[in-house]
């Protein structure tokens, strides 16, 4: 039995860095976080098929490889997606739907494009974790409460007495929404009603707007969002929170928009920060990786060669539709959105993965931060970490798998194009 | 593989050669002495008449980390409109992406190779954000890359001078982070003005105490300054200082330069630094007062952050400026964050244009502090890529710096009310080849402390340019005939023709371990992540290449 103390967790986003793992003969199994993801996540056995599968039989790898390189090098539109990948495996996706041609997504990506359209068009006013934790005297939470998703952003990153707060006092409003009883739980008397939680029928974007509203000096004295405007005002550092893969509702891009308007009309003479939170299996890497191999983000595919983005068409349930090959890699998580697809499925995962129908061919991966090291970025976006592997079960990365394929894909021709160079 | 070049004129002024033909053999990944008669190289490159130097390095240029990547994301239309195919090599597909003012990694090695250069460095790397920077360094090919730590806006280093914990322990905080992040210089932005910022400060001056730890911008200065000469790191304190862009701020330079009190000290983009307050608008160049104390100060040297016209986008750790520079930006977008109790980063999109007035100046104001410093040793060729316009601008700049005719032309062109506030239309001076040698080749290896760069003699990298020497010094530094990257041939007439991938440059001075407790504690309490989960390590630079070291050696303030 070896003991693994502050191992780091890949898997919501929020990138905590001290679960404590367990491993021996059958094994690696995490001490109880209170995270139900990490706890779920991290608990892996030994002994697991590394088979790869063709139409559900049991090949080698190096059969796989060469039937999927046979299946992508024939497509005439590729899909690479799921994307669930530390970035060296992002990075040989990218690689390979450059040499072939094909659009590239995350599974979880809508989240993220609700707030990268309003970057995108506007900018915004952000801030990172450690700010939150240290210098946030009042966090006003919009939508749903964040910690659905990311489960233990209360616990550690505002429960915590903040360093810069004199009196070390804080408050947390939830706004269009309610804490969950875990959360109710973690910050007790910090939370505020903010008298629009939602439950009467309003929908987000109006509260938001009637706090704006508020902040123009537009609503009437007893209505509850001038007092919060007020609170805002006099915040030294208010940061408003949001998860926008949270939201429902159309057009939940209006309602970041809204919030990013918000932070700034207060930010002007007080400060305030936003910070969207979206992020989960490396989703955020994902996109960072894509930004700086291509210099847009994910829903790019290449066209002649040259990177294309377009956020609505190269969305990967929109591209489903089309795609005659689809290369799906969820490397973090045993588990797959529902998707239909009349193409070939080649799916990356880990081999703990139940999937019907059956692909046409798995090749099994392993999860970073378990099997093998790996890269992933914060929901925050700034912070960069490195998972090291737990335990050797005989599973290749993404990026090896990957890395095969372009190999594969370049043998027939390196001695042709070499001599051009 | 042994490789010769024949003829050429070599410009090599690290090791006194100004021109001189003579032969130059190229053995694997390094340059060598000729081999004697018996030798018979693979390759042999007949570049008689040609003008041969080492590849060029770019001291300060932003090319990787989060502010770049948020500056790519902001300029989507850019982006849209600048979409580039890879070229197939081999088993490569290189230089492939988007972007002028924020190229992806494969095109900006790409751009850099196709003109001559060979290295560039990020000169903003925060702490927090450093793992991504060293993931988009190792993204770029062709050239070697490094990280300047930005340091003087993070809460423990203020809270060290705050109580007084003495100049050792701030000597072995800084030399620690150069380790954890595997850093080769450290980098002061806005002296405490970052931090000041996120207690709601909107200016601070260099002799004003900050809010919350009463430090100055002054003593985040010398201390850091005091920091970097004592730890003996090759690179002087790389210094932005205080109220950028702010017209008057030429005063707040040279009072920064009397804070140096005769420490090394590295100014950079000083053309943002130096505008006076004089005639109608209130808006003129400071850069002859500047230019004066530079020369007289042998222990400064400056970068200038010219500015070109054009659409760029300018990305900082200075929220503080950047948010006074947010109601300009074009188009009218611009972000801005704080960052980890670390510092920060401000993205905002500008046009300068050459019928702007202020904007007429600034050009001015970078081309008279190039032609008024007098020692090429000590100013480097920089636009503070991407601040004042993209690096690829380089080779129209270094024609404005060698032709004086052709200078005095586009002087005509700008807002008639410019000229008459600098004194470029009268400097003569012409920069000659063997200056530009010094101020993109020798000088900058020098000042990093890379020992094998920047020149030819045997030994060294084998990084070599090969220009035609053309009258017109803009097509002749656009297009380089050949390039040698680590021996390799890579660009031919202006074109790649094979992949090749540089090295990250670090530092490493040691430290007292007492130190690493008190920065525990600080991640623990604070920071919210274990210590070791931030530190760096090795196998994680360059897919497992590990970094290239360079030797700090100790030393006492006189």
């Amino acid at each position: 039995m070896t003991f693994h103390p502050d191992t780091l967790c890949p898997f919501c986003g929020l990138g905590c860095g001290d679960i404590a793992i367990d491993r021996d003969e059958s094994g690696i199994v995490p001490r109880p976080t209170g995270c139900p993801q990490a706890d779920r996540l991290f608990r892996r056995s030994a002994v697991v098929p590394t088979d790869a599968r063709m139409s559900g039989a049991a090949v080698s790898c190096d059969v796989a490889i060469a039937e999927a390189v046979r299946l992508l090098g024939a497509s005439r539109a590729p899909l690479i997606a799921g994307l669930a990948a530390d970035v060296d495996g992002v990075l040989a996706a990218l690689s390979l739907a450059e040499r072939i041609g094909a659009t590239v997504d995350h599974e979880r990506s809508d989240a993220l494009f609700r707030n990268l359209t309003v970057l995108r068009r506007f900018g915004w006013s952000v801030t990172t974790l450690a700010e939150l934790r240290n210098r946030c005297d009042l966090v006003l939470v919009a939508g749903p409460d964040p910690a659905a998703a990311f489960p233990r952003l209360w616990e550690r990153w505002v429960a915590p007495e903040p360093a810069f707060v004199p009196g070390g006092a804080r408050s947390v409003v939830f706004l269009g929404g309610q804490p969950l009883p875990e959360t109710v739980q973690c910050l007790g008397s910090r939370i505020e009603e903010s008298g629009l939680d939602g439950s009467a029928g309003q929908d987000l974007a109006s509260i938001v707007g009637r706090l704006r509203t508020a902040l123009a000096g537009r609503t009437a004295e007893d209505d509850p969002m001038t007092a919060l405007a007020a609170r805002l005002r006099a915040a030294r550092y208010a940061v408003v929170i949001w998860a926008a893969g949270l939201f429902d509702g159309p057009q939940p891009d209006l309602i970041v928009e809204g919030l990013v308007r918000l932070v700034r009309s207060v930010d002007g003479t007080t400060r305030c920060a936003g910070l969207p939170l979206s992020g989960a299996d490396n989703l955020i890497g994902a996109n960072q990786a894509c930004g700086w191999r291509t210099g847009f983000p994910l829903r790019t595919g290449f066209d002649g060669g040259a990177p294309l983005h377009d956020p609505e068409r190269f969305a990967w349930q929109a591209r489903l539709r089309d795609a005659d090959v689809t290369l799906w890699v969820s490397a973090f998580r045993p588990e797959i959105p529902p998707f239909t697809t009349d193409g070939a499925v080649i799916m990356l995962a880990p081999p703990e993965m139940a999937v019907t129908p059956e692909p046409a061919l798995f090749i099994p991966v392993g999860t970073p931060g378990i099997d093998h090291g790996g890269d992933v970025f914060r929901a925050d976006s700034v912070v960069a970490l490195h998972a090291d592997g737990l335990i050797d079960r005989g599973l290749p990365s993404v990026a090896d798998v990957i890395g095969r394929m372009l190999m594969a894909l370049d043998q027939p021709t390196t001695v042709k194009e070499a001599a051009g160079c | 593989m042994l490789t010769k070049l024949t003829g050429g004129r070599l410009f090599d002024p690290a090791n006194g050669r100004h021109g001189e033909v003579e032969d130059l053999w190229l053995h694997d990944d390094r340059v060598v002495a000729d081999p004697g008669p018996g030798a018979i190289p693979d390759a042999v490159h007949d570049v008689t008449g040609k003008v041969v130097m080492a590849g060029a390095i770019d001291i300060h240029s932003h090319i990787a980390g989060g502010k770049v990547n948020l500056a790519r994301l902001l300029m989507g239309e850019e982006h849209e409109q600048h979409r580039f195919a890879g070229h197939a090599c081999g088993c490569d597909r290189i230089g492939g992406g988007s972007g002028i003012a924020t190229p992806s990694t494969h095109t900006t090695g790409a751009r850099y190779i196709e003109m001559g250069f060979t290295a560039a460095f990020e000169p903003a790397m925060l702490g927090s954000n450093a793992r991504h920077a060293h993931l988009e360094m190792s993204d770029i090919p062709y050239i070697d890359t490094g990280g300047y730590l930005v340091l003087g806006n993070d809460d423990f280093l203020l809270d060290l001078i705050a109580t007084n914990a003495g100049q050792a322990a701030v000597n072995d905080y800084v030399a620690w982070m150069l380790t954890a992040t595997q850093s080769l210089a450290v980098k002061v932005v806005n002296p405490g003005g970052i931090n000041a910022f996120k207690f709601n400060a909107r200016t601070l001056d260099l002799d004003e105490a900050g809010p919350h730890y009463g430090v100055t911008p002054r003593s985040v200065l010398t201390v850091l300054a005091r920091a970097v000469y004592e730890l003996g790191l090759p690179h002087p304190l790389h210094v932005h200082g205080c109220n950028l862009g702010v017209p008057g701020n030429v005063a707040t330079t040279l009072d920064t330069i009397q804070a140096a009190s005769g420490l090394p000290m590295h100014m950079t983009h000083i053309q943002f630094h130096s505008y006076d307050t004089a005639g109608d608008r209130k808006f003129s160049s400071g850069a002859a007062a500047l230019a004066e104390a530079i020369n007289r100060t042998p222990t400064l040297s400056v970068d200038i952050g010219q500015v070109m016209f054009g659409q760029t986008v300018t990305a900082s750790a200075d929220t503080m400026a950047q948010r006074h520079t947010a109601p300009l930006a074009h188009p009218r977008k611009w972000l801005a964050m704080d960052i980890e109790c670390d510092a920060g980063c401000g993205v905002v999109p500008f046009r300068y244009r050459d019928k702007s007035y202020v904007n007429a100046l600034q050009w001015a104001i970078g081309l008279e502090l190039f032609l008024l410093l007098d020692d090429p040793w000590r100013v480097f060729l920089t636009t503070d890529h991407p601040n004042g316009a993209p690096f690829t601008f380089y080779p129209e700049l270094i024609r404005l710096l060698m032709d004086r005719d052709y200078r005095l032309a586009k002087l005509a062109e700008i807002h008639p009310d410019a000229p008459a506030n600098t004194t470029l239309g009268s400097i003569a001076r012409e920069y000659t080849l063997a200056e530009i040698a010094v101020m993109t080749r020798a000088a900058p290896a020098r000042i990093l402390g890379l020992a094998d760069r920047g020149h030819l003699a045997p030994g060294a990298s084998a990084d070599v340019t090969v220009y035609s020497d053309l009258p017109d010094r803009r097509a002749m530094f656009e297009r380089p005939d050949l390039v040698f990257k680590s021996g390799r041939l890579v660009v031919r007439d202006g074109a790649l023709v094979a992949m090749a991938r540089g090295c990250t440059h670090v530092v490493r001075p040691g430290f007292d371990d007492l130190i690493e407790r008190r920065i525990a504690r600080h991640f623990d309490e604070r920071i919210g992540l274990p210590i070791k989960h931030f530190r760096i390590r090795d196998a994680e630079i360059r897919h497992g290449a590990g970094p290239q070291l360079h030797p700090c050696r100790r030393r006492e303030v006189p």
